[in-house]
């Protein structure tokens, strides 16, 4: 358990700018991904989604 | 009905397109067979630097990428686009600026890199001036993909589309960012990066052409073509919803792997590797997406062989999906790294994942853009096996002269001292580099064939007349 901690261990004080920008992008993005995953296999919004599948039967008849 | 689709969409440009993947796919597999040969039998570099393996490596890999690669994907997603949207491309005119133009990039790169005007850096080595004629025409292209979906009568933007867009942004930042240079002359030209940046921002621009050029680029074609060919819709639309964003989000973090072992911070190359194993999920499920649209109609297999192409190339795609995150772990990168065994992993994706599936679009492009079946059905099939046995050969080759090389070069004896020198590895390599150049060489006589097959198709169209009735008939109709 020690090591993990120790792996985990972050200097925040030596956070540069461009390290805080990756941070948070990588955080928000996570986010997001969360969002899309719930979103997208919510019951709810099944039918609507799977609807979309038929677009390219959709077209001019062939 | 069919004949009026000529009349509302613009299928010239997909004909033209799709032609020149045909072509681009013989001569870039040609190149391609005589490197490998060089490899094998040196004397056929003929003591002629123009044609030594350094100076036509580049040649081979453009012209499969960008020429074989674009042509198709600018073939298909001009296609998709117009179908998927219900609407005539935004602007003709920028779509055949976008033809000759990329052409224009292709004629350039034949003319330079065997001269040995090049940047040095890895799918990205032409000069400065054809760089910045890249970035403009890619520009035209994506400008007037994204224009017609902003015009399109369709209320919802089809998937496909979704991986295309995905692919044309990402290529012009990735593109534009890769290329910054100082020009010193109109052929010669310096990287603004340097030191372990330039190596990562070249690795960032490497992975990202392979996951966003030659995988997002391609799903697309997955996504319209597989579902059309079955004639079945995708298996799970949300799935591939799914597929899509995890790949956008995804793809970018993995360029870190390539730079295990170096100068390049320890961490950076662990978050690479961590991504590039999360990054199976994504891909496996869009593979098993579209294999399980065959679902109930696995039959279709033993008859329909553009969907053979179509389904061995998402088993492709799956197991190079797989290998790739395995290679990026750094207890395995330390015996694949600098080894066969990458060009072995590379091919796997390039001529089973990437070729295939466009091999499969391309037979379904022509009787749909010829308005007449193919030439010769035989002649498919001759390719597929053709296709499949000269992928296999050369990825079997590959692995073990990579394994084999990695194992060599770390044995050391008793005393600590290598086993091995590094030219007897080079020696021990000489069965597996011709094993490669006849996989090569199988793989190469099915692209042939499938050229004679592609122009015998438009020959069978003009001579019964086909494709005129099918401009002559009103848009009404």
């Amino acid at each position: 358990m020690n090591s993990l901690v120790e792996y985990f261990e972050t200097d925040w004080q030596a956070m540069t700018i461009n390290d805080w920008v990756g941070t948070i992008l990588t955080i928000v993005i996570f986010l997001l991904m969360v969002v899309a995953y719930f979103q997208v296999f919510r019951p709810k919004n099944r039918e609507r989604l799977e609807a979309k599948k038929h677009i390219p039967f959709d077209e001019d008849n062939e | 009905m069919q004949a009026s689709l000529e009349q509302k969409y613009n299928l010239e440009i997909v004909r033209w397109f799709t032609i020149m993947a045909a072509i681009y796919l013989v001569v870039g597999a040609a190149v391609g067979v005589y490197i490998a040969s060089e490899l094998a039998w040196p004397f056929l570099n003929f003591d002629t630097p123009y044609i030594s393996f350094g100076r036509l490596r580049p040649v081979h890999t453009n012209a499969v990428i960008f020429a074989f690669g674009g042509c198709t994907l600018m073939a298909t997603a001009f296609y998709t686009v117009q179908r998927t949207c219900g609407v005539r491309l935004w602007s003709d005119k920028m779509a055949r600026f976008t033809f000759w133009g990329w052409n224009a990039v292709i004629v350039l790169a034949v003319l330079t890199l065997p001269f040995g005007i090049t940047q040095s850096k890895e799918y990205a080595e032409l000069e400065w001036p054809i760089d910045i004629l890249i970035a403009v025409v890619w520009l035209s292209f994506t400008i007037n993909f994204l224009m017609t979906i902003a015009t399109r009568k369709t209320s919802h933007i089809y998937v496909s589309n979704w991986f295309f867009l995905g692919m044309m942004v990402m290529i012009v930042y990735l593109h534009v960012v890769n290329s910054l240079a100082i020009p010193v002359g109109l052929f010669k030209s310096y990287s603004i990066f340097s030191g372990v940046q330039d190596a990562m921002i070249q690795w960032w621009w490497g992975h990202n052409a392979v996951g966003f050029y030659l995988t997002a680029g391609f799903l697309g074609i997955m996504y319209y073509f597989v579902p059309k060919q079955a004639g079945r819709p995708i298996y799970s639309y949300r799935l591939s919803v799914i597929h899509f964003w995890a790949l956008m989000f995804g793809y970018v973090w993995l360029g870190a792997h390539h730079l295990q072992y170096t100068a390049l911070p320890d961490w950076t190359g662990s978050l690479g590797a961590a991504v590039s194993i999360a990054m199976i999920i994504p891909s496996w499920g869009g593979a098993v997406n579209g294999m399980m649209t065959l679902s109930g109609a696995w039959d279709r297999l033993r008859t329909d062989y553009v969907l053979r192409f179509l389904i061995i190339a998402l088993a492709f795609y799956a197991m190079s999906t797989f290998e790739g995150p395995v290679m990026a772990l750094k207890t395995v990168n330390a015996l694949s790294h600098y080894t066969d065994w990458t060009i072995g992993h590379v091919h796997s994706g390039a001529l089973g994942w990437v070729a295939g599936i466009s091999i499969g679009a391309i037979y379904h492009l022509m009787t749909r853009l010829y308005h007449t079946e193919m030439f010769s059905e035989r002649l498919i099939n001759f390719h597929f096996w053709t296709a499949t046995i000269g992928t296999v050969i050369y990825i079997v080759a590959m692995w073990v002269s990579g394994i084999m090389q990695g194992l060599m070069w770390r044995a050391y004896d008793e005393y600590g001292t290598l086993a091995y020198t590094f030219v007897e590895s080079v020696d021990a390599m000489h069965p597996y580099y011709a094993m490669r150049a006849v996989g090569g060489m199988i793989f190469l006589l099915g692209a042939v064939v499938m050229l004679f097959n592609v122009l015998m198709t438009v020959r069978k169209s003009v001579v019964s007349g086909s494709l005129d009735k099918a401009r002559a008939v009103p848009a009404a109709a």
